[in-house]
């Protein structure tokens, strides 16, 4: 009793401007405290795994020992082989990802019997678990009883004895093919959407002007669509540059960055290399963002 | 100088029939298509533009058929109900476009004409500004810029003035007007709006139901409507309508409700042996303050001050007459007046079929303009049919 009475009293005592500022730090005391526990912590913590050897017995503390990791990587193939196939994995995948999603959006972008039935159905590569669509993709480039060798044999395109995920040189192209196939419906989903906030008397106008169909996409949907476009390539970016399961599930021959940092700490238990090629990543993924954001101007987005 | 036509044209969207059998021409005029929403007017008027093509029928454009022409082939320009101006462009880019895409012209020539006709609409000032800085009534003339730019031999205007507010509508009204007079270019004008259509048009086309009810000057459709919707639908408050017996009487017809006598008409034969509907303006029906005991009479139930005017509801038998006295008279609501139905202004519909029996007389000189097809038949009641 005597202590709450007490706080009371040195409560009221404060100036009451003070004790509004104080209030206002109470209140936003818990998100912080959430957000140092699971954002910022295991940001740093990583940060000073990178710079340690984590030795394999859990008793025993990481060893500190500087840069020593970070020199490894850069004299590496490896890293920079896993870097070139995160870029191109990455930029490709983005890039067809959102113009298949615009192509697919503008078809969509029209009145028809089953309209809704149809765009739900466009949706589903996004929405099946990824494991079930690895499996089916998996089976399909199978070399013995896969249907898209074949076909690309029966076309003459395809004669190799190597499967299609077996080596690296054809597992990025069909880790790329995969991964648009599986989000071009989200770049469908947020053009769309816009699409439709365009009035059709504006086509209208444009064909009375006499601006034909590529006339019209030019001047008036790429415009229209100009700031959705941008937001979605930098988000696919972002997510496509982390990617983990889209590669992994698909193909085992094919190493990018995310797949190295997981094979080092968790296959090789050199938790420090791990943590090291995972600020590398995320120090890739900042110059880029900011490059682009750059690029095309805050205002765009 | 362009004269425009449509002959027989139909439009069938499935089983819907928006326009029916329709037959217009318009040359060097403002012609104003006017009815109700759903009238198929906006229909004729995408028609003309070429962004929708008629199941049947033709267009003609300065005698050339151009029913199977897209729209950049025709010479037309439009104005839309929304503007439909290039969001992502300025007002130059905009007025430019149509130059860009649908004429010969070099960038120099094409810059100049866009500043002529900015300067015409007096939105010179604004070229560089984008279209979403623009207030409705300036959006409203960029619309209007780029339309006109291109010289077009036929002008479409689909309801241009419905977003604009009351008094800035009132303006564009008059500069529309101005501006179709200056350039002479044949204008096809549709709105909704009856008052628009009057005070706007060389000529009205009424449609009610994709179909055409009568074509003539505001004048002439206003005074001698062909048909009960005609009557109903021009003028506002609109026509009173009673459902009256006639009685062959010597010298002519008399109108009876509830054994009251209404009106006798000495100049209708026709009138007798159907059901008949007895039409009036409200500004036509007399009110008499001190009625004679013989009088027909009603209740007064409401008064609607107008500023100029009072708008009297009046309970007569089971339906209610609207009626405009200047703001000197005083009404009271319960006040029984007198109802005086001047036979000069009297018009009679068949009941079932709503064609006109008769119109009333006209003398042509009370009205504002010349209308051919008012003098002629002064006095006559033969039903006129649609033209």
């Amino acid at each position: 009793m005597s202590t709450t009475t007490l706080v009371k009293d040195r409560i009221e005592h404060i100036d009451p401007r003070r004790r509004e500022t104080l209030l206002g730090y109470l209140l936003v005391l818990p998100s912080v405290l959430l957000i140092g526990a699971v954002i910022i912590y295991p940001l740093a913590y990583n940060l000073y795994l990178g710079f340690t050897e984590v030795p394999l017995n859990p008793d025993q503390s990481p060893t500190w020992i500087g840069f020593q990791n970070y020199e490894a990587l850069i004299g590496s193939t490896r890293f920079w082989d896993a870097t070139i196939n995160t870029v191109v994995f990455t930029v490709g995948s983005t890039l067809l990802a959102t113009a298949v999603g615009l192509g697919v959006a503008i078809l969509f972008d029209r009145t028809f019997r089953g309209r809704r039935l149809a765009r739900g159905l466009v949706l589903l590569p996004h929405v099946t678990p990824i494991i079930a669509v690895a499996f089916a993709w998996q089976f399909m480039l199978d070399p013995l009883w896969g249907n898209l060798p074949d076909l690309l044999a029966w076309l003459g395109l395809y004669e190799s004895e190597v499967g299609l995920l077996q080596s690296r040189e054809q597992a990025l192209p069909m880790a790329i093919l995969f991964d648009v196939w599986r989000n071009f419906p989200f770049a469908f989903l947020l053009f769309i959407a816009r699409l439709q906030a365009i009035p059709q008397s504006m086509y209208e106008a444009a064909t009375i002007d006499g601006a034909g169909r590529v006339a019209q996409f030019k001047d008036i949907i790429l415009p229209e669509l100009k700031g959705t476009i941008l937001i979605a390539i930098l988000l696919r970016f972002v997510w496509e540059f982390n990617a983990f399961e889209p590669v992994w599930l698909l193909t085992r021959n094919l190493e990018t960055l995310p797949i190295y940092a997981y094979k080092s700490a968790f296959s090789t238990y050199d938790q420090g290399l791990g943590a090291a090629i995972a600020v590398m990543l995320f120090l890739f993924q900042l110059v880029m963002v900011a490059g682009y954001m750059r690029f095309v101007g805050e205002d765009e987005l | 100088m362009t004269e425009f036509r449509l002959e027989n044209v139909t439009k069938r969207f499935g089983s819907e029939t928006a326009v029916s059998d329709l037959s217009l021409r318009a040359d060097d005029e403002l012609l104003v298509l006017v009815g109700p929403s759903g009238c198929g007017k906006s229909t004729t008027l995408r028609m003309i533009a070429g962004l929708e093509q008629p199941t049947e029928g033709s267009i003609y454009i300065g005698g050339e058929d151009v029913t199977h022409q897209s729209p950049s082939e025709r010479s037309i320009a439009m104005v839309f109900q929304n503007y439909a101006l290039y969001r992502t462009m300025n007002v130059r880019e905009n007025i430019g476009y149509g130059l860009k895409h649908s004429s010969s012209l070099s960038a120099d020539e094409r810059t100049t004409k866009v500043r002529e006709i900015a300067e015409m609409f007096d939105i010179d000032g604004l070229l560089d500004r984008e279209v979403s800085e623009l207030s409705g009534g300036q959006k409203q003339r960029v619309a209007l810029g780029r339309a006109l730019v291109r010289d077009p031999d036929v002008f479409l205007l689909d309801e241009p003035l419905s977003s604009l507010d009351a008094k800035l509508r009132s303006r564009m009204r008059t500069e529309l007007q101005h501006i179709q007079q200056e350039l002479g270019v044949t204008t096809v004008y549709v709105t909704h709006d009856q008052k628009e259509a009057m005070t706007m048009g060389d000529e009205l086309a009424i449609l009610n139901d994709g179909e055409l009810q009568q074509t003539g000057t505001p004048e002439a459709t206003y005074a001698r409507p062909t048909n009960r919707f005609v009557a109903s639908f021009l003028g506002s408050p609109s026509m009173n309508l009673l459902n009256v017996n006639t009685e062959h009487r010597t010298g002519g017809v008399t109108c009876l409700l509830n054994e009251q006598e209404l009106v006798s008409l000495s100049d209708d034969g026709q009138a007798t042996d159907r059901s008949v509907q007895l039409g009036i303006r409200p500004e036509d029906l007399e009110l008499l303050a001190e009625p004679p005991n013989d009088a027909v009479t009603g209740t007064v139930r409401h008064v609607e001050y107008q500023g100029n005017d009072n708008f009297v509801q009046i309970e007569f038998v089971n339906s209610t007459l609207t009626c405009i006295v200047p703001t000197v008279v005083q009404l009271s609501p319960g006040e029984t007046v007198g109802l005086n139905f001047p036979s000069d202004h009297v018009h009679l519909f068949d009941m079932e079929t709503g064609d006109t029996i008769r119109t009333p007389p006209v003398d042509p000189g009370e009205y504002r303009n010349q209308s051919g097809a008012l003098s002629a038949d002064h006095g006559e009641s033969e039903p006129q049919s649609g033209e």
